[in-house]
């Protein structure tokens, strides 16, 4: 039974309506998805929801690609440009950004004509490149804007060298003299590979011989010199323990000291060696510079490179990145310090926070009585999450490393005083104020988790003559953990990548020693340490020049948001193993 | 299509006759002896004057429609109702001679001399041997022998041996819901307790589960005192020796199942079993 009939239709739509009518009855009739009054429909709804998503997954993936092109690019070797401009002046240098900027009338009035009238064609703008012209040494200054106007021509030549130097940055240039043992030697590419590479052994071998022999004997010189004190403020000056020490601590530090000065000595050799083997630079205009070969670290013909030269560049450059220590005030060289001090870092926190945590959430959610406190104590967890992290640092700096650091160095370590051992910024403090800021994260997390533990599986548990104890022990706390390792990972992921509170309690821009190394008792946790997170905020905003350090910020941030991946997604192998094993006991 | 007969409703606060008593003695006396038992959660009195004796070695069943304090009454005999914040109560519930909420009791220790089965199976998320041995394990026994052993013992009584025997060290949870159940009663009787709590098993179950639970049921009848609480009336009539009829929280008759069920004494009873309410 159709609805439609034809006697009711007027005549002129009859026959087509006929037509419908037929269809409907073979095919059966189209159902009208939007029958309902438009509010009532979720269609426009579902729209905003997925606009909204779609929105926020393109500023992520956006941000990510530009930190990612930004960070991968970096350490790709560039070709050098030798510019020659209008007046004659040369430049040599690796075009870095360019872009369209309005000349000032200054400027304008020293142009000729014709490039006035382009200039005006283009409604006021020129555009302009930014070379990076190194030799800071030279020139004071390491880039250099040079307009599209002033260029007369450009070349690439084949025998300017990008030259990476232990001191003073890049320099550009050719290589007109090498000079080894005191003899000039003809330049070939050959010879300076094998000379360069014997120069940075002797330039290790001084550093080796510097950092950990000098650096231990004059670590037991200060061990000693501060046991002698120890005795002199545990039992007095005169006594006879303090003579006996003093006297014993006396004699070894002058053996040390001789073993000092034999080190010192060999030292003195291999620099003096070092020192007959140098290399010659020329830069564009003809300026040479001169120094020993073991001072460049890295060097290449930039414009004569084939495709594996610059792949075999490209990762050693990624490798001193990851495995060397930072020079030229962080904006060159590599960042292990800083890797090393965010990964301990995140570790000690996760350690101090993870049964801080967990024990609270247990407290709050197993044995509290569930009242007006207990809810009171829950929503200022809850809010703590909320406080600006940066207060976090102020509070660490005063409580832990001034009044609980403060307290140790007076109890235990008098003989250091007036120079703080814990009473400064450290590791330890560091990470106990980042487990006082992430807390609540775990806390709200384990108690949600162990929230979702069954009834059930309580009551079955203490049905079977368990104690409350045994029960959270055996049966709620391994339900919970996935839970609970959720909120860990969070933790971990908002630890890691704080920095503000970490400026205050222990990070530094260059820290002398890792906080775990070779001498007893190898763990030390007053040392103040390098951060990514810091790093990036140092080359980007604290260098002496922010033009060298934008590359670097987008390498380290890169590097760090790699080392917050990995180590979450550890965490989240961990917790999904677990899961499993709970949900269907692959034991 | 007649008129349903029209059955007196009546109000938690209303007075109820007392309970009709006729009850058949197992010979060995009383298992559990309730005596005037009050309950209130907070303001609310749960359940009134309950006194039943329950019979050693024989099925007890608990019905009544839902809300009259079946569950309860269950969960008062091994107090797992101290959970409850405002518990309250009066009255005894004699075991062996002492009361179980009388001063200076090991709740810890009763709940070990009583297993309990619960309306939906809840194994732990363990293996089925770590299941079964858990109450010996809270309990201290390490030694592997006497786990093996307890672990055959009550996997057979509860009719789970031959299935289980192969899988012992696989999770309990990758069982069907009736070998859970059944998993769940031999942890209850792993400890060899002296009375056996349960509660609807077979309500989240399969009729072919149930059968195999209430053949269970009736294999473990003597070796251990059973109650059991139950929605299905068919289910009582089949596998309990007494019944209690439980309306309001009040017990309203106590007695052998047969006479429960064909002839019972109180005209709620009646209305009850024969299905016009409940």
């Amino acid at each position: 039974m159709t609805v439609t009939n034809q006697h009711d239709l007027p005549a002129s739509g009859a026959a087509g309506l006929a037509g419908v009518a037929a269809r409907e009855a073979t095919k059966g009739r189209r159902v009208r998805r939007f029958s309902a009054d438009l509010s009532a429909v979720g269609e426009p709804a579902l729209w905003a929801f997925g606009g909204a998503l779609a929105l926020g997954i393109i500023l992520i993936a956006g941000f990510l690609a530009m930190i990612a092109w930004n960070g991968f690019t970096t350490f790709w070797p560039k070709p050098i440009e030798k510019v020659e401009l209008v007046d004659g002046e040369l430049i040599a240098g690796v075009p870095t950004r360019g872009g369209a900027y309005r000349p000032g009338d200054s400027t304008l009035a020293q142009l000729d004509d014709d490039t006035r009238a382009r200039i005006a064609e283009n409604e006021g703008f020129a555009s302009r490149t930014l070379y990076q012209t190194a030799n800071f040494d030279l020139y004071g200054d390491d880039f250099r804007w040079v307009s599209d106007f002033e260029i007369a021509g450009i070349t690439t030549p084949e025998d300017f060298h990008y030259i990476e130097r232990q001191q003073w940055g890049v320099f550009i240039g050719r290589i007109t003299g090498l000079e080894v043992d005191g003899q000039p030697v003809e330049v070939t590419q050959d010879r300076l590979q094998r000379e360069q590479r014997d120069a940075r052994a002797r330039f290790n071998e001084i550093r080796r011989l510097e950092r950990r022999d000098i650096g231990g004997i004059n670590h037991l010189i200060e061990r000693e010199r501060l046991a002698m004190r120890r005795a002199v403020i545990r039992h007095g000056e005169d006594s006879a323990q303090a003579q006996a020490t003093i006297a014993e601590g006396t004699a070894r530090i002058e053996e040390l000291q001789a073993e000092f000065a034999e080190l010192q000595a060999r030292v003195n050799d291999i620099r003096a060696e070092d020192r007959r083997t140098r290399i010659t630079f020329e830069e564009v205009n003809g300026q040479q510079v001169e120094t020993e070969l073991s001072q460049v670290v890295r060097f290449f013909p930039a414009n004569a490179l084939s495709l594996p030269d610059k792949v075999g560049i490209y990762l050693s450059r990624w490798w001193e990145f990851v495995s060397a220590e930072p020079r030229e005030a962080n904006t060159q060289g590599g960042v292990l310090p800083a890797i090393f001090g965010t990964v301990a870092m995140t570790l000690l926190m996760v350690i101090f926070v993870a049964p801080f945590g967990v024990i609270t959430a247990l407290y709050l959610r197993e044995y509290a009585k569930q009242g007006r406190l207990t809810s009171i104590v829950r929503i200022s967890v809850n809010n703590l999450a909320g406080v600006p992290s940066i207060v976090y640092g102020v509070f660490g700096l005063g409580f832990f490393a001034y009044a609980m650091g403060g307290t140790i160095d007076q109890l235990f370590y008098p003989e250091a005083l007036p120079n703080p051992t814990f009473g400064k910024g450290g590791i330890l403090w560091a990470s106990l104020t980042l487990a006082l800021l992430t807390v609540p994260v775990v806390i709200v997390a384990s108690e949600e988790a162990l929230q979702a533990v069954p009834r059930s599986m309580r009551e079955g548990s203490l049905a079977c003559g368990a104690s409350k104890w045994q029960t959270i022990r055996y049966i709620v706390l391994p339900k919970a953990m996935p839970g609970i390792m959720t909120g860990m990972i969070l933790a971990m992921a908002r630890g890691a990548g704080e920095v503000a509170p970490l400026m205050l309690v222990g990070v530094v821009k260059l820290a002398p020693a890792l906080p775990i190394d070779g001498f007893a008792p190898f763990i030390h946790l007053d040392r103040s340490f390098m951060h990514l997170g810091f790093h990036i905020f140092d080359v980007g905003f604290q260098s002496r020049n922010s033009e060298a350090g934008i590359p670097m910020v987008f390498v380290t941030t890169v590097l760090l948001l790699t080392l917050i991946i990995t180590m979450n997604a550890t965490a989240i192998y961990v917790r999904n193993r677990l899961k499993r094993k709970y949900a269907s006991g692959e034991f | 299509m007649a008129t349903a007969p029209t059955v007196a409703t009546a109000q938690r606060s209303d007075r109820i006759d007392p309970t009709v008593y006729h009850i058949k003695k197992g010979g060995q006396g009383s298992a559990l002896d309730i005596r005037d038992f009050n309950l209130w959660y907070g303001e609310n009195q749960a359940l009134y004057d309950n006194t039943i004796d329950v019979q050693k070695g024989m099925v007890t069943a608990l019905i009544g429609p839902s809300g009259c304090g079946k569950s309860t009454l269950l969960r008062s005999l091994n107090r797992m109702n101290d959970l409850v914040d405002g518990l309250r109560i009066s009255g005894q519930v004699m075991v062996d001679g002492f009361d179980i909420y009388g001063p200076g009791v090991d709740v810890i220790a009763l709940r070990k001399r009583m297993g309990m089965v619960f309306q939906k199976p809840n194994p732990f998320a363990m293996s089925i041997y770590d299941n079964v041995t858990y109450p010996l394990r809270v309990d201290g026994v390490t030694k592997k022998s006497i786990l093996d052993e307890t672990v055959e013992r009550a996997l057979r009584s509860a009719a789970l041996w031959d299935e289980a025997k192969d899988r012992l060290h696989t999770s309990a949870l990758g069982m069907s819901g009736g070998q859970q159940q059944r998993l769940c009663i031999a942890r209850g009787i792993a400890s060899d307790p002296e009375v056996l709590l349960m509660d609807e098993p077979c309500s989240a179950l399969d009729p072919i589960a149930t059968a195999k639970i209430e053949n269970l049921i009736a294999d473990l009848r003597g070796q251990y005192t059973i109650v059991i609480v139950t929605h299905s009336m068919s289910q009582a009539a089949r596998v309990s020796d007494n019944t209690a009829f439980m309306y309001l929280g009040r017990i309203v008759e106590y007695g052998d199942t047969g006479t429960v069920f064909t002839n019972p004494k109180v005209p709620r009873t009646n209305d009850y079993v024969t299905g016009r309410f409940g």
